[in-house]
């Protein structure tokens, strides 16, 4: 038995790096049986990226959790998601239903997906009181970061997660993989030598693909445009780079980090109170589309 | 020449176009008519959303295989979503400024590398 002290692990890059503490420390050991105290807080949408590393240190190493202890709430919360029963525990009814599924697939689980968000975030009570143009901003989002990660990440398994906040009014979601990131792609497809932070800053503008011989880059730059209008933040976290993005401040804010993240997180954060027209003040034409 | 109608609805099964793989049917059949000198009429009606990846794939790649004034006397959409439209257009001015210019996405890495 080998523990590990997660201690406030919350959606800053302070958090993330802790996460990233937590791969090191086992990935250079194996057949491990892992215990992890999780302390005070864990943003639960972050299981997406908890569960693609302990899921990454099982594949590579074969170390496994053996345990997961954790405060009270804590353990409420990532029960009631349904994170907890990957390993070992039972799942917990979420009558506050501020949780949204903790969700392993696999990139070709494309169907699967689509009814997720149908299922758990689409009808999802506490998106019953939005605006149907910003529930469908959220969603449009939402798919336009999966299929990023289908394409570009190489990775075995897509981690999904998300988590209401009633009283901020906000929702965040979180998008994980553990392939090859942002740096491998860009450097592959043009033979250069960027860093993370670099790389995530060249994707996100608009037409920039690393796809061959297709046009493309554009779902994250309409992330981000969405984003600004929403008033919100989006994270990118890729390897050893931190991209942070605030949509009401209009400001960007890149770091390194010590060691890196064996594949990339998208962590979104969207404002439920906006009452912002995104579609009904716009007709469109289907002439001269082409 | 004849025209067709295409029905994204049926050949994806469902009105949530997500994946660039479903796109690649579209396309499969978009290209063939074309290059059989049909006009084609691609509709989507019953679908409720599209994404970026999929319109590349389906519609972008077009720009690839046939020159503007073919695909614009060839095709044509109908009931599809305002905010699809609004999509669609992005993507197809995408696609024709990476068809004309591939090299451009190489400068702008050089830009960020110059930063």
């Amino acid at each position: 038995m080998d523990k590990f002290e997660l201690n406030n692990v919350d959606a800053t890059f302070d958090g993330y790096q802790k996460l990233i503490d937590l791969y090191q420390y086992y990935k250079s050991k194996a057949f491990t049986q892992m215990e992890l105290n999780i302390k005070k807080w864990l943003g639960a949408n972050l299981c997406s990226a908890l569960g693609g590393i302990l899921d990454k240190l099982a594949d590579e190493n074969y170390n496994v959790v053996s345990s997961i202890d954790a405060s009270p709430d804590t353990k409420k919360i990532i029960q009631k998601n349904g994170f907890l029963s990957h390993f070992g525990y039972d799942d917990l009814y979420d009558k506050n239903h501020t949780t949204v599924k903790y969700l392993k697939l696999k990139p070709t689980d494309g169907k699967y997906f689509k009814n997720y968000v149908v299922d758990d975030l689409l009808n999802h009570p506490e998106l019953a009181n939005i605006t149907p143009e910003l529930k469908r901003k959220i969603v449009e989002s939402i798919y336009e970061m999966f299929v990023n990660a289908q394409i570009h990440s190489h990775s075995s398994d897509i981690y999904a997660c998300g988590q209401f906040y009633p009283q901020k009014k906000k929702i965040e979601f979180t998008i994980t993989d553990t392939g090859i990131g942002f740096r491998a792609n860009a450097n592959k497809k043009f033979n250069v030598n960027l860093t993370s932070e670099q790389a995530i800053k060249w994707a996100i503008g608009q037409g920039h693909t690393t796809k061959t011989g297709t046009s493309g880059g554009i779902g994250l730059a309409l992330l981000k445009e969405f984003i600004t209008k929403n008033k919100s933040k989006l994270q990118i976290i890729s390897n050893d780079g931190f991209y942070e993005y605030s949509g009401e401040k209009n400001t960007e804010y890149t770091k390194k980090f010590i060691n890196y993240f064996p594949g990339t997180i998208i962590n979104m954060q969207f404002r439920t109170d906006d009452k912002s027209a995104y579609y009904s003040d716009i007709t469109q034409s289907m002439e001269n589309i082409f | 020449m004849e025209k067709i109608t295409i029905r994204v609805y049926n050949i994806v099964g469902d009105g949530i176009c997500v994946e660039a793989e479903d796109g690649q049917k579209i396309y499969e059949q978009l290209k063939k008519a074309l290059e059989t000198g049909h006009r084609v009429i691609l509709s989507f009606q019953n679908v409720e959303m599209v994404t970026s990846a999929f319109l590349n794939t389906a519609v972008g790649q077009l720009y690839r295989d046939f020159d503007e004034k073919k695909i614009k006397d060839s095709l044509a959409v109908e009931d599809m979503l305002p905010p699809d439209i609004i999509l669609l257009k992005r993507v197809v001015e995408t696609a024709k400024i990476y068809y004309k210019d591939p090299e451009r996405l190489k400068r702008s890495i050089d830009e960020i590398l110059g930063d």
